[in-house]
């Protein structure tokens, strides 16, 4: 009896677990006809948009520019997908990872760091025709944006992005360790031994770091090496791009010798003024005036310039909101213009949103574009000044009131007073580029030699140039 | 009778067919699990590894081109030294101290035995990246904890995280924190099972407690050490969480693994073929290793 009990429980169980097994592949198929069907019947309606960001930065931009965008696209729905990179690097490689799932945006955010590097392996669509079939109501837009700020967005004479926000390199102090040291805010033509003398002002009056940098591309030691005249790359343009500055910029004296987007040549890591650049770095640590940098986002230096542990630090626009939001008061710190060293010189990068070739709706990509460009949606998405935006209208008081800085006109006025103000190096293999640069920096900042680890640079440039195509 | 006595027998072959095709069943899912996301990448990442592919291009044949590419990159074999480095490192520490913390645990404070375990086991159910963000406010070389406790105890300050030495150390010290729960376990368990009278039997002859561990102890938790040094070198190799993390190869090229490596030759430089022709002689570097480790067992670790 107990066999039979026991075979009958047996078969009993084995046939459950088939039928189950049926059952739940006969469930699971059904879902998964409905899920593709419902995305499908979604994804031809709906315009998906990679953010570089937290998931609840891109819901607050989702809620931003959404509901004005769908009034006047009723049926369209927008799908902002955050991807949280801790650096652009970062962000571009999870949006190559996408592409290679198959599963593309329509729309990425894009800096000046990705530009070429999408625009050379034809990822991202030219926005020329678009742009100037549009061109009655983009004129607002275009006579409010610096000339600069487009053509860094422009690559081989095609324009690839319309740019929301920027960030110059600019140089920022604890205005508490200002006063402690009994040091005064610097002239906008203060010069590195301006900066020196008010370093070691900070070193002997506290125990906060006189200057603290990140390694990474922008707001590094490079803006030192743009203020000493001198680049990772040789400087050019590519020819083109008169059908802008023709269209748009005819009477803006800051767009004359504009043309087709920078080009970048020609390694020059090893030449003497950027190693001079990097050694400064170095030497300024060895006197105990800089701590030894991060590697990555900024977020911990930023951290410790908050709780006055630096007094100043390199820092663009976006440093507005978040000192802000780390609980510094606008009057607790301040931002002047990079000190000159053989020139005066700064360093920007800016960024906005990019249409992927691959999309199906460009259509309707382009006018969610174009509504980006409209002050009430940039100011929308970019609120508590987390970057500044690029229509000059909207740099006003009232808007730094609330985060500060006190001198916030500098942020724009880097742009106006500095015509040679440069984006940061950043070629088709910028990718490349930037993991040799982290390498290389934080190599000569333990070996103590610039040089050595500059003529690195040097060839590993050379070598990712030379298998450029472009 | 002839007819009586085959009916049991087919009966049985029909339930023995029952059973091992429900046996089948039952292990298709961990065929399919193991087979679609394990050995078809192997399979994928090897065909893969004789062609340029960039995503945006198409796959272009190259034959042996990526492997000899491999044998002339510098910063490639740089890398697989760094790794055999720290793997030496983090194996070591994480035997010698796991065995150690194990014995003296049980010689000790049996009774808290399971609290220990618990507490030991915690780091390893948290992710190797968000240990890492951690340990780097710890061991910043300016801001971090550890100089601070350093420079108030008149010590020098170590640079942790910006020297080459620093950096593999504070990675080894990391990775041996998260994984000595696992150790611990596994020689907690080990010790337990020694026979006790073996060693009442060599402490009536007169036998130390050093000498009782290397001549009793030891032998006898053989099969573990050489289980825990082979699944410790398998995942060392593997080493990627904690430097890109801590110091994203860094300083310079001093902390760069071959997962690293791998990494951002695939997914930041696009040399798909080439990252997976690393992947490949990982691999193979890894079945060696493990080979090695089994041949070499015959020698010291003693199953009776």
């Amino acid at each position: 009896m107990r066999a039979v009990h026991g075979h009958t429980q047996h078969q009993v169980s084995r046939r459950g677990f088939l039928a189950g097994v049926g059952a739940t592949a006969g469930m699971a198929a059904a879902a998964s006809v409905g899920l593709s069907g419902c995305g499908a019947s979604s994804s031809k309606n709906t315009l998906t948009i990679a953010v570089n960001g937290t998931q609840s930065a891109a819901t607050a931009i989702s809620q931003a520019t959404g509901p004005a965008f769908k009034q006047a696209h009723p049926g369209i729905d927008l799908n902002f997908m955050a991807i949280n990179g801790t650096d652009w690097n970062d962000y571009f490689t999870k949006i190559l990872t996408l592409i290679v799932s198959g599963n593309p945006p329509d729309l990425t955010s894009v800096a000046t760091e990705g530009l070429q590097l999408f625009a050379a392996k034809g990822i991202a669509e030219p926005l020329n025709s678009y742009v100037m079939s549009d061109k009655a109501s983009l004129q607002g837009f275009f006579s409010d944006v610096h000339p600069v700020l487009i053509e860094s967005m422009m690559y081989q004479g095609d324009l690839y992005v319309l740019p929301t926000d920027f960030n110059a390199g600019n140089m920022f102090f604890s205005t508490e360790l200002l006063d402690k040291a009994g040091a005064s805010y610097p002239g906008d033509n203060w010069t590195k031994d301006d900066f020196y003398d008010m370093a070691q002002k900070w070193a002997r009056a506290s125990d906060a770091v006189a200057w603290d940098w990140v390694v990474r591309l922008w707001g590094s030691w490079t803006s030192w090496m743009y203020a000493n005249n001198a680049n990772l790359l040789s400087e050019g343009r590519w020819p083109g791009g008169s059908w802008m500055w023709d269209t748009f910029y005819q009477n803006d004296p800051a767009a004359q010798g504009r043309q087709g987007g920078w080009h970048w040549g020609a390694p020059t890591a090893n030449d003497p003024a950027v190693v001079d650049a990097l050694q400064y770095m170095i030497d300024l640590r060895n006197q105990r005036l800089s701590a030894a940098p991060d590697v990555g986002g900024g977020g911990t230096l930023q951290g410790l310039f908050a709780s006055d542990h630096i007094a100043m630090t390199i820092g663009g626009g976006f440093w507005a909101g978040g000192l802000h939001t780390a609980g510094m008061a606008p009057d607790q710190y301040d931002v002047q213009y990079f000190p000159a060293w053989s020139v005066q010189k700064h360093l920007l990068g800016d960024a906005g949103y990019a249409m992927l070739k691959s999309s199906n709706k460009k259509e309707i990509a382009w006018e969610f574009m174009k509504s980006l460009t409209e002050p009430a949606a940039l100011g929308a998405l970019i609120t508590g000044n987390t970057s500044t935006p690029t229509r000059r209208s909207m740099m006003t008081a009232s808007r730094y009131a609330p985060t500060g800085p006190v001198h916030w006109p500098v942020f724009y006025g880097t742009l106006d007073k500095f015509p040679n103000t440069t984006p940061i190096p950043a070629p088709p293999y910028y990718q490349q580029l930037a993991t040799a640069f982290n390498a290389r920096t934080t190599q000569a900042m333990y070996s103590g030699s610039a040089k050595s680890a500059l003529d690195g640079l040097q060839g590993d440039l050379e070598a990712f140039a030379s298998t450029s195509s472009t | 009778m002839a007819l009586a006595l085959g009916r049991p027998k087919a009966s049985a072959n029909l339930k023995r067919r029952r059973e091992t095709r429900f046996a089948w069943l039952l292990i298709l899912p961990t065929v399919l699990f193991v087979g679609v996301f394990t050995a078809a990448p192997i399979v994928g990442s090897f065909i893969l590894s004789f062609f340029s592919y960039s995503v945006i291009s198409p796959a272009r044949w190259v034959g042996l081109a990526n492997y000899r590419a491999l044998l002339h990159d510098s910063n490639a074999q740089h890398a697989f030294v760094v790794t055999f480095i720290l793997t030496a490192g983090i194996v070591i520490a994480q035997v010698v101290v796991g065995l150690g913390l194990a014995v003296a645990v049980q010689r000790r404070m049996n009774w808290a035995r399971s609290i220990f375990r618990s507490a030991f086991f915690v780091p390893l159910l948290v992710s190797g990246a968000s240990i890492s963000i951690v340990f780097s406010y710890i061991f910043d070389p300016v801001f971090g904890v550890v100089n601070y406790y350093l420079h108030l105890l008149g010590l020098p300050q170590v640079p942790w995280l910006n020297s080459s030495w620093g950096a593999l150390l504070t990675i080894i010290i990391v990775v041996t924190w998260q994984q000595l729960g696992f150790t611990f376990i596994v020689f907690s368990a080990a010790l337990g099972a020694v026979p006790k009278e073996l060693i009442e039997a060599a402490r009536t002859d007169g036998a130390g407690g050093w000498r009782i561990f290397r001549k009793i102890t030891v032998p006898m938790i053989s099969p573990s050490i050489l289980f825990t040094v082979t699944v410790g070198v398998i995942s060392a190799l593997q080493l990627f969480d904690q430097p890109y993390v801590l110091t994203s190869g860094g300083p310079g090229y001093s902390t760069e693994t071959v997962v690293l490596d791998m990494y951002q030759q695939a997914f930041q430089n696009l040399r798909f073929g080439y990252a997976s022709s690393i992947s490949v002689i990982l691999f193979i570097v890894v079945l060696i290793a493990t080979y090695l480790q089994f041949r070499i067992s015959r020698k010291w670790v003693f199953y009776s």
